[in-house]
């Protein structure tokens, strides 16, 4: 429940994946597109955003898939390379909606692998966080998602900021409204 | 994951260290006549001409400023042990060597402040770069071997400004860690082949803190 007002979390169950109806539902035809009449009948494949299949599984209503985001093309990426895998076009809250998909499809290995993936990814990329040139930033960040590229940011911040204050300049700083000559009023 | 979504994760700015490392006391030699300072961190002085004392790194500073002493290079800082503790990091490739706490800091604000009460300041510095360098990449290729069975992380000898530097990726990473690595994600997994493996690592969350 902390993080019901969270940004990431809300735009992250947003993510689509394809349900299968348990029961019939009656008056949402809107959620299938190829429902003639206003419901949608047992055993339809659905698509519907995260939160909803959520509470869905919750009632006992669908079966959830695996998102596309996990499927067999992804993982066998990974293993061959995980540090260069484009995971943010996959979906930038890999590691978020893997942790939250996990209990609810069948599958047991989601964690193993995204494990794994992190790994991986953390030895290869973001371990040189720190020190990295700004030429060789931009190639690895648009692959990263939202969570590697918070520790990234994180990384960056505290060593700029560091470096800034080893230049060494003045300890105190004027404030801007002060050195603002006053304006005659048109 | 309450730090996640905020990006300064508790930390002190780099000024803000500097500030805590000018606690530490240096040797000065003063050459003027005072009385005793009473303050509420201590007593110093009477002051002298030509008499060593030691002081706060703030006092002393605010005194050379106004050209009241000249500062005593501390012991650590000269050019010889400075050499020989760059040869042991550069030889050590796991351990840290032990140097103040503040080493940065202080050097940073004897460099900019008492130019030339330092023998021998250009081959100094240049040394505390490198060795900051060395230490720097100790830390980082120490950071590849953090795997998901590292609970706790023990860094013998790390200086003040290094440990700021590090500690919000650090943490958020061994956070991302400790997630992903939790029994929920794995536990159901133990009857399966192949998680042999992370059965050990299973073990880790419920004992007790442990070095690595």
């Amino acid at each position: 429940m902390s993080r019901y007002f969270d940004i990431d979390d809300i735009i992250m169950e947003d993510k689509h994946s394809t349900v299968f109806f348990k029961v019939g539902a009656n008056g949402v035809g809107l959620l299938d597109p190829s429902a003639e009449t206003n419901r949608v009948e047992q055993g339809s494949r659905v698509e519907l955003p995260f939160w909803l299949a959520n509470e869905l599984y919750l009632r006992q209503a669908v079966s959830v898939n695996i998102p596309p985001c996990f499927n067999l093309k992804t993982r066998r990426e990974i293993q061959a390379d995980a540090a260069c895998v484009d995971l943010r076009s996959r979906c930038p809250y890999f590691y978020e909606l893997g942790c939250k998909v996990a209990p609810l499809i069948g599958d047991k290995t989601i964690g193993s692998f995204l494990l794994y993936a992190f790994m991986n990814r953390f030895k290869d990329i973001l371990s040189k966080a720190h020190s990295a040139a700004f030429a060789v930033a931009p190639r690895f960040l648009p692959l990263l998602t939202k969570e590697e590229m918070q520790l990234y940011e994180a990384a960056c911040s505290s060593m700029t900021g560091f470096k800034k204050w080893r230049v060494g300049g003045s300890r105190f700083e004027k404030a801007s409204i002060l050195g603002m000559k006053k304006r005659s009023s048109e | 994951m309450a730090g996640q979504s905020d990006p300064s994760l508790s930390m002190f700015s780099a000024a803000e260290v500097e500030f805590l490392a000018e606690d530490e006391m240096v040797e000065i030699v003063p050459n003027l006549n005072m009385d005793t300072l009473n303050l509420i961190c201590g007593d110093f002085g009477p002051f002298r001409p030509q008499m060593a004392t030691s002081v706060p790194l703030w006092l002393a500073v605010a005194l050379k400023k106004r050209g009241k002493c000249t500062i005593r290079s501390p012991q650590w800082m000269s050019v010889e042990n400075l050499t020989q503790v760059l040869e042991a990091e550069r030889d050590s490739p796991a351990q840290f060597q032990p140097l103040p706490f503040h080493y940065v800091e202080i050097s940073r604000l004897l460099f900019d402040n008492a130019r030339d009460d330092i023998p021998d300041m250009y081959m100094a510095r240049s040394l505390i770069e490198d060795i900051r360098d060395v230490r720097f990449h100790k830390f980082e290729t120490g950071l590849e071997k953090i795997s998901s069975s590292t609970h706790v992380v023990k860094l013998k000898n790390l200086s003040a400004m290094e440990v700021n530097i590090v500690r919000p990726f650090f943490v958020r990473a061994l956070q991302a860690f400790a997630k992903h690595d939790s029994p929920q994600m794995i536990h159901h997994q133990q009857d399966a082949m192949s998680s042999r493996q992370t059965h050990v690592q299973d073990d880790g969350p419920r004992r007790d803190l442990r070095r690595r």
